[in-house]
């Protein structure tokens, strides 16, 4: 006969405010198989851990019944408490009266008689609970990270720097991400690029870091400790090592100067054969398949031009997209973010007049690699603007497009103000239409406080309308400081627009199995204490695919990342847990119907056997198989068909 | 012929008689038979800030009226069209309330079902009876002409509730004109307010809106404006002059319903059309069309 103790927690008077807790304490000391039953204020708190301990010596308990919050919150804590008192750890049962009981009812009396019902049934299915021992797996000590942007960057970097090897997987032809097309940083006012580019040498340098430019994560497989993961290399048609980044082919081609440029936001145009940005790392040539004529029709004019203007002779037609497999133990993943596209805005414009632009227009518009060399003129006509007025919240917390914040707006409007303020005349008009300044940062409120005294005005309302007329712009806003409706005329509208996962977001997450929250970004496996953890084992999230963010928060988050990859990778084996599937080799027929239904891959027929069998590393202790058996072969360990139906006959 | 239960509502009737004369002199050329039933009262839009209920009960009647004969009903009046398909909302979601106020209507033998859709001229020329056939019908196209329109304010929102046309950037009523051979160019004042609803209470201010919109339509030389709303053509049309006054300007814009353009353009009878009920010179149009046509 098994000896269990029964610990009731108060949990301070979260518990003890509707259930009794005393009289439920009484209950259980007289149940079937219970030699001790206490109570007590916490019993995750040190002494609460020491009662638990105490009474497994003093009364030779060999099974633990814990009534207190859900198995979520303190299922490890009393776990470790019991191993520590000497039984077995999965001889805790953990019945949860706090959230399922005392949270949930009104009454006091109804409350502390489901309270014992609980604990009544967590006691019968204690007297069947049986030891278990983790099985142990080996650890692929190398980390893949997904996004070469300052996120993807900084966590390969870090984990390098631990020393293991990081395969980098970017899907543009150049590292460097959304800061590379960055003028300036807010509030420091850095050079985006020179802080960048060290960054983007160093991951290219670093003996540890290999580098997959043009290329995609197509499939990922396993788990934490051993995923397989397929990329596929896209063809660039240029031989890399060949090629020597002179960018002869780009001035070259045949269609220079008709493609739209995406770095530049599409303001500017490239050729097909291109290189992103001067300081692209690896600095060699790309063929846009989407526009060479070669790739799109087979024949260019009397011969393609940049065969001919290369020396290194890299360009090659015949060039396939390539698909690698890699193992990896553990994946970060930065795949960054989308602008919202204005033109969904038709309020704000964007559609009906050139003159509306978004910041990262306006960024490549100052930046003096972007279309205009850094002069910031209006699309329509390339004259310097008299008037600049910015939109900030443009689709942002908006419950028709974007309910969220992008926390970059404000600052990086305020930064363009002060950006502006250089590049044009002192007598040029600036206004600002914000929602409110959202100056969070180290430095930010101080930034915004020296952007107010360099001339700009400032109107605290979202507009309601930016009117295109054959003569000029103008923007109805509603001033909610002065209580008045202004009609502010202006040349150029600045569009703030709202931060959005990517659009291959949805796909992406179903490859690596990430949840991701309302609003389409990634979801972290807790707001607060787990904000880099997945809830899939060993998948980490770092930068703007969890969440809009500034580029301080993004590095930090990036390193901390990079620091729990690295925490698994410095094991030699992973512990699995030992509470997943069963199969028994005496009643399994080998059907196959577990490795159909499994979504883990975790289920395979044994060759030599014919039966079912379970990879330990991979069963997530879903309980598909089990419901799917057809001939009761499989069981979940202490979930057993037994041990609930007693569980029940108890309750009911 | 597809029939169609219309509803007057109250200022078409009394007043607005050229809106009324002109679509039932044309919507019949699309292949639409317009049922006259008897019984139907206030839409109750009017009533909606005091009493609710009272709103409810009245649309819900003037819908069971239609489901009765098992019409859809032909709702030209956009207030009257926001009040129905409110109420309408209201009731297919909340069985409770439809049981509370059919309870009200059981004394007069009326049922509300849900079972009538709820079209206004826009949205059943455009997305029911198709811009092709209105092409077809097309005898006298209004080409030369370019028309500023109008949708006023119930018939684009709230766009949570799903109205005819869009509420950021509607174009049914550009395309509905662009078929009958004129031009409808957008323009920065597009969406502004008539002013009707300041009227009672804040005259000048009412004025001064309609006076606005109509000088900047006139300054970019449109050669008209068109709309689909009682209550804004009211504004724009017979009080022309008298928001002219108000903000300043010598205002001369002729301003046309939609149904006395299609009129027009199908070759119907200027006075078929209500066009001499008018109060906007008209002139400007009218005289172009008769050179194009001699």
């Amino acid at each position: 006969m098994r000896r269990i103790g029964v610990f009731v927690c108060h949990c301070g008077i979260n518990i003890a405010s509707k259930v009794d807790v005393e009289d439920v304490t009484d209950f259980s000391s007289r149940l079937e198989g219970v030699v001790v039953s206490k109570d007590y204020k916490y019993m995750c708190s040190d002494p609460g851990a020491k009662l638990i301990k105490d009474s497994i010596s003093e009364y030779g308990l060999d099974g633990v019944v814990i009534a207190s919050c859900s198995p979520r919150m303190h299922e490890h804590t009393f776990r470790g408490v019991a191993e520590d008192g000497g039984i077995n750890p999965y001889n805790v049962e953990i019945t949860n009266i706090r959230e399922q009981c005392s949270w949930a009812h009104e009454d006091r009396g109804e409350a502390t008689k489901k309270a014992k019902s609980l604990v009544r049934a967590a006691v019968a299915k204690a007297l069947l609970l049986e030891p278990l021992e983790k099985s142990r797996t080996p650890v692929t000590p190398e980390a893949l990270v997904i996004g070469g942007g300052i996120a993807g960057m900084q966590a390969a970097l870090d984990i390098a720097d631990d020393g293991f090897k990081v395969h980098l997987v970017e899907k543009e032809p150049t590292i460097g991400g959304r800061m590379a097309q960055l003028d300036k940083t807010f509030p420091t006012l850095d050079c985006s690029s020179c802080i960048l580019t060290p960054k983007m040498m160093e991951t290219k340098n670093h003996p540890n870091i290999d580098l997959m430019t043009y290329s995609r994560v197509i499939s990922v497989e396993g788990s934490v400790g051993n995923y397989r993961v397929k990329v596929l290399k896209k063809a660039r048609y240029v031989d890399v090592d060949k090629c020597t980044g002179c960018g002869d082919c780009t001035t070259a081609c045949r269609i220079a100067g008709h493609v739209p440029d995406p770095f530049n936001m599409n303001m500017g145009k490239r050729a097909a054969a291109y290189i992103p940005f001067p300081q692209a790392i690896p600095l060699k040539a790309t063929l846009d398949p989407d526009h060479c004529l070669m790739l799109r029709f087979g024949k260019c004019g009397d011969g393609p031009l940049c065969v001919k203007a290369c020396e290194a002779g890299a360009i090659d037609f015949d060039q396939k997209d390539q698909e690698i497999e890699i193992n990896v133990g553990t994946i970060v993943v930065a795949t960054g973010y989308d602008v919202l596209d204005a033109g969904k805005l038709f309020e704000y414009g964007y559609t009906r007049s050139p003159d509306v632009i978004t910041t990262l227009e306006l960024e490549r518009l100052i930046s003096s690699s972007g279309p205009t060399k850094g002069e910031v003129v209006l699309p329509s006509s390339n004259e310097k603007p008299r008037s600049v007025t910015f939109i900030l919240c443009a689709g942002s917390r908006d419950e028709t497009q974007c309910t969220w914040c992008c926390r970059i707006g404000c600052m990086s409007a305020l930064k363009h103000v002060y950006l502006l303020r250089e590049k044009l005349p002192c007598e040029t008009e600036i206004n600002i239409c914000y929602t409110d300044i959202r100056s969070f940062g180290k430095g930010y409120e101080e930034f915004y406080r020296k952007i107010r005294g360099v001339g700009v005005s400032f109107f605290r309302g979202r507009p309601s309308e930016v009117r295109v007329s054959r003569k000029n712009i103008t923007i109805d806003v509603f001033d909610t400081t002065t209580n008045k409706l202004f009609e502010i005329g202006t040349e150029m509208v600045v569009l703030v627009p709202a931060l959005v996962p990517r659009a291959d977001s949805e796909e992406f997450s179903r490859i690596l199995g990430l949840s991701r929250s309302g609003d389409g970004f990634l979801l972290e496996a807790h707001p607060k204490l787990r904000p880099m953890d997945t809830f899939v084992n060993g998948i980490f999230v770092a930068g703007c695919c969890q969440g809009p963010k500034d580029i301080s928060d993004t590095v930090s988050q990036a390193s901390g990342a990079a620091s729990r990859a690295a925490g698994i990778l410095t094991k030699d084996e992973l512990e699995n847990d030992p509470l997943i599937a069963w199969v028994d080799p005496e009643v399994c027929v080998g059907c196959g119907v577990c490795v159909e239904v499994c979504a883990y891959s975790a289920r395979k027929i044994n060759e030599v056997t014919g039966i079912a069998e379970v990879d330990d590393a991979l069963c997530a202790g879903c309980g598909a198989c089990i419901a799917a058996c057809p001939s009761n072969a499989c069981t979940h360990r202490n979930y057993t068909k037994q041990q609930l139906v007693r569980m029940i006959d108890e309750v009911v | 012929m597809t029939r169609y239960a219309l509803y007057p509502g109250c200022l078409m009737p009394t007043e607005q008689y050229g809106y009324e004369v002109s679509l039932k002199s044309t919507l019949p050329l699309l292949g639409v038979e317009l049922v006259e039933l008897q019984g139907f009262s206030c839409c109750g839009e009017p009533l909606k800030s005091i009493n609710q209920m009272l709103t409810l009960t009245l649309s819900a009647r003037n819908l069971a009226i239609c489901e009765k004969e098992e019409l859809d009903i032909l709702v030209p009046c956009p207030m009257c069209h926001l009040a129905l398909s409110e109420s309408k909302s209201i009731l297919d979601g909340d069985a409770k309330m439809k049981e509370r106020i059919n309870s009200k209507l059981s004394g007069e033998g009326l049922e509300y079902r849900g079972i009538s859709r709820i079209f206004h001229i826009i949205d059943l020329i455009h997305d029911v009876i198709g811009l092709d056939a209105v092409r077809e019908k097309v005898e006298k196209p209004l080409s030369g002409l370019n028309f500023a329109t109008h949708y006023g304010c119930h018939l684009i929102r709230p766009s949570s509730l799903g109205r005819p046309v869009d509420p950021e950037n509607p174009q049914k009523m550009e395309n509905i004109l662009e078929a009958l051979g004129a031009k409808a160019d957008d323009y920065a004042e597009k969406l502004d307010c008539c002013g009707a609803p300041l009227l009672p209470v804040h005259p000048e201010t009412s004025l001064t809106k309609a006076g606005q919109k109509l000088r900047s339509i006139q300054e970019q030389e449109f050669s008209g404006m068109a709309l689909s709303c009682p209550w804004c053509h009211k504004m724009y049309d017979s009080r022309q002059k008298k928001a002219g006054e108000t903000v300043g300007a010598r205002l001369s814009v002729p301003v046309f319903y939609l149904t006395q353009l299609m009129g027009l353009a199908f070759g119907v009878d200027g006075e078929k059309l209500g066009l001499d009920l008018n109060l906007s010179p008209l002139e400007k149009v009218l005289d172009r069309e008769k050179e194009v046509t001699s």
